[in-house]
C-alpha cells in the first residue's frame, strides 16, 4: 500500500478541471443538469461532459438536437421554476440563433421580476480559432455578449482558474457564462498541449471571484493585458521581451464582465505602457474597453500611446498562412510592446 | 510492479489513439484508481485510472501514438 496520496504536482487539463467542478456541484445539488448537443455518448466536443452520464443518467445529461433555440429556451424556463441548468454549446459562433433568450430573457428576468425570479443558469462555451476551422467555427464573440448587461462572463486562462471559476459560475444566481478558448482546453486533436494552461489542480472545491485579474508575472516596463489564450501568449512575449532587457508584466483579465477596472489601471500607472492582446475582433472590443480604463481614469499615466493586438476586422480565414497572419501571437505582441518602448 | 496497459475496451473501434497527458511526474506517488492519464482517440477525450497503488514509472511520453494492450508504464510497490 502506498503512503498518503497528496494533491502535488496533479496536472489536469482545463476540460478535466472544469469538469471536476460541475460534478462535484451536481453531487450535492440535484437540481443540476446538464443539457447540449453530443454531451452524453460523446462526452461533449470538448470533454466538457466525459464521464457525467454514466454518473448522472440521461435526466440530468441530456442529449439534444441541433437545436440551441430550443434547449437554451428550456433551459432559461427551467432556471426561473427552481432548477440549476448548465448549458453546453460547443462553438459560440453559434449563439446567435439563442440571443432572444439569452439577451431578453436570461439576462434580464432577474432585474425585471424584481428578483422574484432567479436565472441561476451557466453556459459552457468554447470560442477561438488557430486550428483551420474558417470563419464559422473560429470566433470568440466575447465583446458581443460582454456588451449586454446581465450576464457575467469568466474566462479561463489555466486549469486551476477553470475549476474555481467553474464554481463560482455555479453558485451565482444569474446568468453565467465559463467560455474556454479551444487551443487550451486541452484536447489532443487541437494541437498540442500549451504547458502553461496546464495547472497544479487541487482535488478540494474552491472558488475564484469574478472581476479579480490575475499577475502571472511581474514586470516594471510594459503592461501586457491578455485573457484566455492570449495570456499565454503574452507569456511567451514577455520571455522574449526579458531577453532583450525589457520587464513587462502579464496581467490576466480572468473575467471579462465584471472587469477588474483597479488591477488594469494599477499595473499601467506602474509600468506606464499597455499592450492589450485579444483574439476577439478589435472593432468595439475588449481591447477598447481595457484602454478606455486608462483614458477614463488617468491618461497622464501613460509614457507612450497604448497598443491592440486584436483580431483584424476580417471573417477568419480558412487558410493557415492567412490565419496565422491575423492570429495574435507573442511576436506581435514583442512588436507591439517595443512600439510603447520607442524600439 | 504493474503495468499500465492500455485496456482493450477503452474505446470501441481498432482506432489508434495519442498519449495527450501523464496527470503525476514520473516517480509520483498514486493511488489505485485514480486518474493519472488522458488520452485522446479521434476527437473524444478518454481517462486512464492507477492499475495499483505505488510509485509512477512513465516509458511512454506524451504526443506519442497509443494503441490497445500497450504497456504506457509501470506501478512500483512502495
Amino acid at each position: 500500500m502506498a503512503g498518503p496520496v497528496t494533491d502535488q504536482g496533479r496536472s489536469l487539463t482545463m476540460a478535466r478541471a472544469g469538469r471536476e467542478a460541475v460534478m462535484a456541484e451536481m453531487r450535492k445539488n440535484p437540481n443540476i443538469f446538464v443539457i447540449g448537443e453530443d454531451i452524453a455518448k460523446l462526452g461533449g466536443v470538448f470533454g466538457t461532459t466525459v464521464g457525467m452520464a454514466d454518473e448522472f443518467g440521461a435526466k440530468r445529461i441530456i442529449d439534444t438536437p441541433i437545436s440551441e433555440t430550443g434547449f437554451i429556451g428550456i433551459a432559461t424556463g427551467a432556471a426561473m421554476a427552481g432548477m440549476r441548468p448548465i448549458v453546453e454549446i460547443a462553438f459560440v459562433d453559434f449563439i446567435g440563433v439563442c440571443f432572444n433568450a439569452i439577451f431578453n430573457f436570461a439576462a434580464k428576468t432577474h432585474y425585471m421580476s424584481g428578483g422574484q425570479f432567479k436565472m441561476p443558469l451557466t453556459m459552457m462555451i468554447g470560442y477561438g480559432g488557430g486550428y483551420n476551422d474558417a470563419a464559422q467555427h473560429s470566433q470568440c464573440l466575447i465583446a458581443t455578449l460582454a456588451h449586454v448587461p446581465g450576464i457575467r462572463i469568466a474566462t479561463p486562462a489555466d486549469s486551476y482558474d477553470a475549476k474555481g471559476l467553474m464554481h463560482t459560475c455555479l453558485r451565482d444566481d444569474n446568468l453565467t457564462i465559463w467560455m474556454v478558448h479551444k487551443r487550451i482546453w486541452g484536447l489532443g486533436w487541437l494541437g498540442t498541449a500549451l504547458k502553461t494552461a496546464i495547472a497544479t489542480v487541487p482535488e478540494e472545491e474552491y472558488s475564484i471571484p469574478f472581476g479579480q485579474a490575475r499577475i502571472w508575472k511581474e514586470g516594471k516596463d510594459v503592461t501586457l493585458v491578455g485573457y484566455g489564450i492570449t495570456v499565454h501568449a503574452s507569456l511567451q512575449a514577455a520571455e522574449k521581451l526579458a531577453a532583450e532587457g525589457i520587464s513587462a508584466e502579464v496581467l490576466d483579465l480572468r473575467t471579462i464582465v465584471p472587469l477588474d477596472r483597479e488591477a488594469i489601471f494599477k499595473s499601467v500607472s506602474k509600468t506606464g505602457r499597455l499592450v492589450v492582446a485579444d483574439e476577439d475582433y478589435m472593432n468595439c472590443g475588449v481591447t477598447a474597453e481595457v484602454l478606455a480604463v486608462v483614458a477614463e481614469r488617468g491618461p497622464q499615466v501613460l509614457k507612450a500611446p497604448a497598443v491592440r493586438v486584436a483580431y483584424p476586422d476580417v471573417p477568419v480565414p480558412f487558410s493557415r498562412p492567412m490565419e496565422d497572419f491575423c492570429l495574435p501571437d507573442a511576436d506581435k505582441i514583442v512588436a507591439a510592446a517595443k512600439r510603447t518602448l520607442g524600439k | 510492479m504493474t503495468d499500465i496497459v492500455v485496456p482493450a475496451d477503452l474505446w470501441d473501434t481498432d482506432d489508434e489513439g495519442v498519449l495527450f497527458l501523464w496527470v503525476y511526474t514520473d516517480g509520483a506517488i498514486v493511488e489505485q484508481g485514480r486518474l493519472i492519464a488522458e488520452l485522446t482517440v479521434e476527437k473524444a477525450q478518454l481517462e486512464l485510472n492507477a492499475p495499483a497503488s505505488g510509485r509512477l514509472r512513465i516509458l511512454v511520453q506524451p504526443e506519442t501514438i497509443i494503441k490497445k494492450g500497450q504497456v504506457l508504464g509501470k506501478i512500483e510497490p512502495v
